[in-house]
């Protein structure tokens, strides 16, 4: 029912509750400024807002990826129970609020899976070595490079946009989006190729 | 680029996307994640891909919650402590796969603490299972040098990432942290050089194709 409310998304709906619309975010700056205010004062009703927008698309995209419904919402709630435990953690000149619950979303899931595998194995990992921070050179500023990458997203030809979606909301591998779209494997792999060149070539890296 | 790192070789852009989207087996995620350590560049890359990931999760049809979700989140997260502020940026943002895929994981006492089996002379290796998501097979290869490997080819979803030594091939020179992605149809046959053996390690994901590329290994060497 958010569906619509994704603004420049291409594939959306339109047509959804206006009265939501209002208390539902879509807009990666407004994203960021409800999780600083998670971390900065445990704020309920900012986070509310957080969990309105992201724990349904968490169940869609997991239940997409592949889980069963109770799963799903399982794994959706511990994914915002993270989001509201870390949120001190949470750098926006890293990562935009999306991308990084992307990545917590994402984690959840292949540590389930891979519980799911192997029981017996240790899901948490022990030895965390920071890395060095990136050079400042090459660090454009977070913000800008994320507005630069959606916006190239958006932008991709239809075709390819939705094998690059296919490709980070689903669990398929190359070939089984190939059958799924009826196209030649060779074909999902080239869109694919042509689509992360055309982001490089906005966030002015050289395509080699 | 030469003055942030000396790492001349690195994945394709296809497969750091892949390993962004979480779509990377066990094995090679581990080759992946030891190359990131070494690579800022790929790991810029990574976060890159990981927006992309990011803008795709807000296009995601939404699943409607059960009716007490909210309540029952709240139930939880109320007897739960928040995080403290982090220490430095560093510790911040540590979502990262990297974090989950370390080498240490398989290899516990390192590479000096390897038992290598020989395969022939020159040449050792290890195997280990890499279980968890999508399992598949670790391989490391120690190859001393002088030693070349026979010509052969890369099965699309085999990775080598050099932790000693280097070797030259038909590509060029691969050195510590520098990554083969391969196509498929490139021919190579690498030679070890350098003073100390060429220690890489490989990622494959299938035992069937584990065993041709086995069969290839064991075929006489050049250049003994």
């Amino acid at each position: 029912m958010f569906g619509a409310l994704a603004r420049r998304v291409t594939g959306q709906r339109p047509g959804g509750p206006r009265s939501v619309a209002q208390l539902i975010p879509a807009d990666p700056d407004r994203l960021n400024d409800l999780l600083l205010q998670v971390a900065r004062s445990a704020d309920r009703e900012a986070f509310n807002s957080l969990f309105a927008f992201f724990a349904p698309r968490i169940k869609g995209y997991l239940m997409r990826i592949g889980s069963p419904a109770d799963l799903a919402e399982d794994l959706a709630q511990e994914a915002m129970l993270k989001v509201w435990r870390k949120a001190l953690l949470f750098d926006p000149s890293k990562a935009s609020a999306a991308t990084w619950i992307f990545t917590i979303a994402r984690n959840l899931r292949i540590d389930a899976a891979r519980r799911a595998a192997k029981p017996a194995l240790d899901a948490e990992d022990p030895a965390f070595t920071p890395e060095e921070e990136p050079p400042a050179d090459v660090m454009m500023e977070r913000q800008s490079r994320d507005e630069k990458i959606r916006a190239a997203f958006q932008s991709l030809p239809p075709a390819q946009y939705e094998v690059v979606r296919l490709h980070f909301i689903e669990d398929a591998p190359h070939s089984e989006i190939a059958e799924r779209l009826n196209l030649p494997l060779g074909t999902v792999k080239s869109r694919l190729r042509l689509a992360f060149e055309k982001i490089r070539k906005e966030l002015g890296d050289s395509v080699e | 680029m030469t003055a942030l790192s000396n790492i001349r070789h690195h994945p394709k852009d296809v497969t750091l996307a892949a390993y962004a989207a979480g779509q990377v087996d066990e094995a090679r995620s581990v080759v992946i994640a030891a190359h990131l350590k070494l690579c800022p560049i790929c790991r810029l890359a990574v976060g890159d891909f990981e927006t992309v990931g990011g803008a795709c999760l807000e296009t995601v049809e939404p699943v409607g919650l059960s009716d007490s979700a909210l309540d029952s989140f709240w139930l939880r997260a109320g007897r739960q402590e928040m995080s403290p502020a982090p220490a430095s940026v560093l510790a911040a943002n540590d979502f990262s796969l990297d974090a989950m895929h370390p080498l240490s994981r398989y290899l516990k006492d390192g590479v000096d603490a390897i038992e290598w089996k020989s395969v022939a002379p020159g040449l050792a290796q290890h195997v280990i299972p890499a279980d968890g998501y999508r399992p598949g097979v670790l391989r490391l290869l120690k190859i001393s040098p002088g030693v070349r490997i026979p010509k052969h080819t890369h099965g699309d979803e085999e990775m080598t990432l050099i932790l000693r030594g280097s070797y030259t091939d038909e590509v060029g020179e691969f050195r510590h942290g520098d990554l083969a992605d391969l196509d498929e149809d490139v021919l190579h046959a690498p030679l070890a050089t350098g003073d100390e053996p060429c220690i890489c390690l490989i990622a494959t994901n299938a035992p069937l194709r584990f065993r041709t590329i086995m069969g290839r290994i064991a075929q006489p060497f050049i250049g003994l």
